[in-house]
């Protein structure tokens, strides 16, 4: 792990500091992961009354409420499939994108940086109602692909964006030797970029999939069938409009969230492993 | 550059820029066209009204108040959002033990949904019987109205700017692993204090990635919506917190003003571009390479 | 390399994933050509006469209104299940959700790029313009051609409530609502003051409370003003001048939207009315917070006290030409058949009869239930709450029931009203400029 400077010192007065800080700022993130989860116990009343303490009444209601939906498990489903192959499509595309602006100059170069930095400020409410059209035209509404590629498309420019800002830190010299010795531009792509670009590409890769996974705007008017609902779209299908139900509320957010959390703490030790590995440079 | 041959330069671009013009250029080009008309409802064009949309936007004092909001939330982004990620990431990256427990916990609150979050801060802020007010009884103090006129701006930048620290933390945190640590095991030899090696040379070889950092911050502040519309929807208190994304849904969804929305929406972009081009410049990224 | 093989390995999975996912869309379009051949062999059983729903495999795609935790949800789903376990070669493609903005804005996307469902329950007044404009509806007189029992059992009054802006009867309505001023009887108890059946009870009532620590009104000035925009200008105005649309705004509607601003002078809302959410300003209400809530007959279910909350019509307010009865109510969605299903051979019996299904008297009194109000000649049921009674007289005692202002006007030129409001209150915009300015928009959408 990278280290600015070797300390051997056992825990110093500035280490410590370091420390309080960390931890200050981790309890910001820490607790109202925990206040949701404590509340999707509680029933609604109780969530508004006394939001801070741990439950009174502990109830599984608010779950069972949920899951008496049985199509709950064929939504995660959904997710999954729109999600990844957004995520997986992004990447590749992404990446190829950033390559070629980061390794190349032509001439048109600034047009296109342009282009993806613009295409990044579009707002999606603009674009839905003519995407909408053009998918219905194709008959392809309710179905994956609906949401899938508009949501390709809303991500490539972002992922791209990102990417580059990785690729650029790159040193040049271990393509170079590489070309030199006749190695194909695609080689060099997928031996050595790519792999060296593991951490980078781990952490993209998950911005993407939850920018997807929690894009409910694009697959309420995308996909009106209820069988196709990704997870985001069931739970709030089910949350009470009637008045507030915040015990189900937060039920849901946990079922929404849980998922993406073990995925995040998985990909998590892959982008170490990526670390230590890639570390060993030249 | 480095490489000779140009063809698999296209290669490299068509699929990606193919999708972003299906899917993205071509309706927003559509989404052009519209502001030029008057709209009836989502599809119909009913007539030509030429650029009338965008000279009531010179007149239109919320949509002032919008871009002036949009660009307070820009500085901010910046300074806190991005300051603190690099701050924490510097910080984290120093440690030995716990690294991995930090990154994984600074994460949650971008896995919880704006929408989550926005709720939950509600929670917060409600007048009655809210979290806060709630905390403020119990000190036998008054309850305040969180979401008056005067303070309701600052209540929402402050879970709008929390959420994302963690998004820009991990970005900033691979990319300072991606320093090699040859350098400044090199740095510390020759005498360098660990504040000088920040300054040096962290932040000079983080060029690149900050300049993404920043890029995005300012851009995402313009189009934001989510959470400011849970918090205070339509820019409660009387439109007086509105940012660009939140005003366009109101205009184009909730007024119904379909091309008056369209025509914002292309004043989003035209700001968006020109802002990430000055942050270009002043930034060069592209210097170390 | 490990790494690389990973990687390669995911592209290949996905591929799969993505041919399969191509395999599956063209899957489906292939069953859409199978039926439109299977419709023209069968011409046979074409319109002239009425005849039985077919026995050919066919999908009916619906939609509705009851959606999300609307309590007829459920109901609608029964008699669904009803139909298909009828007709086991029919398969119905429901689609139904709760009415929003978003909701709305993807129906009429729907019907102007042609994909438009079988059969919907849907908005007949102004609410519907859009989809409305994009002629897909069959009328009811068109039906009854064929089928002259279809809808026998609806009132007149019914239908003449539910015709479209036209004036043509498209929609088979079921049930219609009223709005009126709910109040937590206990309150007024306490304190003792009379229900605000007149205008100086209810100013009473208002003060009293103030001073008590009570908020009088539950209301979010800036999500759903709407009620007591509508009521105040029905009030002031009277039934046929609320019920016009003029070229400028009529002074009694004026003076209506000015008493708003006097209301929240006089501290009549909530401290936070104009950031607070509506859900929060209900939960006022229902926790006894708030003494009073200008709402609607579907609000009722959603009250915990059916015992101490009643409902009463909105006072007359002072100078004010609305009669002590008339109410807003009325009858604004109903179940729509489409041209697409209607021309179709093999699908229209299977519309009509899914449509009579959900009309039939019995239906109608399951999604009635006592709230609000039935399109067909019904008894009251036998077990209703003292705030479902309080409801059903209040639409009982109805001297003249009026459709809300969205009925009216289009949809922007409402919102310009309801999002001002805070504007007026405020006092940055006088009602004037805001009714003016709406009429204005009315007017120029009609070129």
């Amino acid at each position: 792990m990278p280290r600015i400077l070797n300390n051997k010192k056992p825990i110093s007065v500035g280490r410590l500091i370091i420390y309080i800080v960390l931890a200050i700022w981790s309890v910001t993130t820490i607790y109202p992961f925990i206040w949701v989860i404590i509340n999707s116990f509680k029933s609604s009343n109780e969530v508004v009354r006394n939001s801070f303490s741990l439950p009174e009444a502990f109830t599984w209601e608010n779950f069972t409420n949920a899951f008496s939906n049985q199509n709950i498990l064929r939504s995660y489903k959904n997710s999954l499939i729109i999600s990844g192959s957004v995520t997986i499509v992004v990447m590749i595309l992404a990446t190829m994108i950033a390559f070629a602006l980061t390794r190349y100059q032509f001439r048109l170069k600034t047009a296109l940086l342009a282009l993806l930095s613009a295409s990044l400020m579009i707002p999606v409410f603009s674009t839905i109602i003519p995407v909408y059209k053009m998918i219905s035209q194709l008959g392809w509404i309710s179905t994956y692909q609906a949401v899938i590629l508009p949501q390709i498309a809303g991500n490539i420019s972002f992922a791209s964006i990102v990417m580059m800002g990785f690729l650029r830190g790159l040193p040049l010299e271990m393509e170079e030797a590489a070309y030199m010795e006749g190695a194909g531009v695609t080689k060099v792509f997928t031996r050595i970029i790519v792999p060296l670009c593991r951490p980078s590409l781990a952490t993209v890769a998950i911005f993407c999939f939850l920018w997807s996974y929690n894009d409910l705007f694009t697959q309420k008017i995308l996909i009106s069938r209820e069988r196709m609902f990704p997870i985001s779209n069931l739970l709030e299908h089910i949350s009470s409009k009637y008045g507030t139900d915040y015990g189900l509320m937060a039920a849901s957010v946990t079922l929404i969230v849980i998922p993406v959390l073990i995925v995040y703490i998985f990909l998590q030790k892959n982008i170490v492993k990526g670390l230590t590995a890639g570390a060993i440079k030249g | 550059m480095l490489y000779k041959k140009k063809t698999p330069l296209i290669a490299f671009l068509l699929p990606g820029f193919a999708m972003l013009l299906i899917f993205l250029y071509v309706p927003f080009v559509d989404n052009i066209n519209n502001s030029f008309y008057n709209m009836k409802g989502f599809i119909e064009l009913q007539k030509f009204i030429g650029l009338s949309n965008y000279k009531e936007m010179l007149q239109d004092a919320k949509l002032h108040t919008s871009l002036i909001n949009s660009l307070k939330m820009m500085g901010l982004t910046v300074v806190f959002q991005v300051g603190i990620a690099l701050l924490l990431a510097i910080l984290v990256s120093n440690i030995k033990r716990g690294q991995q427990f930090f990154r994984t916990v600074y994460f949650f609150p971008i896995v919880i949904s704006a929408t989550a979050i926005g709720l939950l801060f509600n929670l917060f802020y409600n007048y009655k019987g809210g979290a806060l007010n709630q905390l403020l009884q119990t000190f036998g103090k008054e309850p305040v109205n969180w979401m008056a006129a005067t303070t309701a701006f600052v209540m929402i930048i402050i879970p709008t700017i929390w959420s994302y620290v963690g998004f820009y933390f991990v970005i900033i945190l691979t990319g300072l692993f991606d320093i090699s640590d040859e350098i400044y095991e090199a740095a510390s030899i020759d005498g360098c204090t660990k504040a000088q090696a920040v300054i040096r040379i962290t932040l000079p070889l983080l060029r690149g990635v900050l300049c993404t950092c920043i890029t995005l911050a300012v851009t995402g502040a313009l189009k934001v919506f989510d959470l400011p519309w849970v918090i205070a929807p339509q820019g409660a208190p009387g439109g007086i917190t509105h940012f660009m994304g939140t005003y366009m849904y109101q205009i184009a969804f909730v007024n119904l003003n379909v091309d008056y929305g369209a025509a914002i929406a292309v004043a989003i972009v035209v700001l968006g571009v020109i802002v990430s081009l000055v942050i270009n410049k002043i930034l060069k990224p592209d210097a170390n390479l | 390399m490990h790494k690389y093989k990973k990687f390669v390995a995911l592209l290949i999975v996905s591929l799969m994933v993505f041919g399969s996912l191509s395999a599956c869309g063209s899957g489906s379009k292939g069953t859409t050509e199978a039926n439109t051949d299977a419709a023209e062999t069968d011409q046979e059983t074409t319109s002239g006469e009425a005849t039985g729903v077919t026995s050919e495999k066919i999908t009916l795609t619906t939609v509705s209104m009851m959606g999300g935790t609307d309590p007829n949800t459920e109901r609608y789903q029964e008699v669904i299940d009803a139909f298909m376990e009828k007709y086991p070669n029919v398969t119905v493609e429901d689609s139904s959700q709760m009415s929003d903005q978003t909701w709305k804005a993807k129906v009429a996307a729907q019907f102007s790029v042609g994909d438009e469902p079988d059969v919907i329950q849907f908005f007949t007044d102004n609410n519907a313009s859009e989809v409305l404009a994009a002629d897909q509806f069959v009328t009811i007189d068109e039906i009854r051609e064929v089928y002259p029992e279809y809808a026998a059992a609806i009132v007149d009054n019914a239908w003449k409530a539910s015709a479209n802006p036209d004036g043509v009867n498209r929609a088979v309505p079921t049930t219609g609502f009223w709005e009126g001023l709910f109040c937590n009887k206990d309150l007024f108890d306490k304190y003792e003051l009379a229900l605000p059946t007149d205008w100086d009870s209810f100013i009473t009532a208002v003060k009293t409370f103030k001073e008590n620590g009570i908020i009088p009104i539950a209301v979010s000035l800036n999500e759903v003003p709407h009620y007591w925009i509508e009521h105040l200008m029905l009030s002031a105005a009277g039934g046929e001048e609320f019920t016009s649309v003029p070229e400028t705004a009529p002074e009694s509607w004026i003076k209506g939207l000015e008493i708003l601003k006097e209301l929240y002078e006089m501290g009549a809302f909530p401290e936070d009315s104009q950031t607070i959410t509506n859900d929060a300003a209900g939960e006022l209400f229902k926790t006894k917070q708030a003494a009073m809530q200008l709402d609607g007959s579907w609000y009722a279910g959603g009250i915990d006290d059916q015992e101490n909350t009643v409902v009463v019509a909105f006072p007359v307010v002072e100078g004010g030409q609305k009669g002590p009865n008339d109410i807003i109510g009325g009858l604004s969605s109903g179940f729509y058949i489409t041209k697409k299903a209607w021309d179709d051979p093999l699908k229209r019996a299977a519309a009509v009869e899914f449509v009579m299904m959900n009309t039939s008297p019995e239906q109608i009194a399951i999604y009635w239930n006592g709230n609000g109000m039935a399109t067909v000649e019904l008894e009251a049921p036998a077990d209703m709450t003292p705030l479902g009674l309080a409801g059903l007289e209040l639409g009982n005692a109805a001297t003249g029931t009026f459709a809300p202002t969205d009925a009216r006007l289009i949809g922007e030129a409402y919102s310009s009203i309801t999002t001002s409001t805070v504007d007026l209150v405020n006092g940055t915009k006088t009602a004037e400029e805001i009714l003016n300015n709406a009429l204005q928009i009315n007017m120029d959408s009609q070129e």
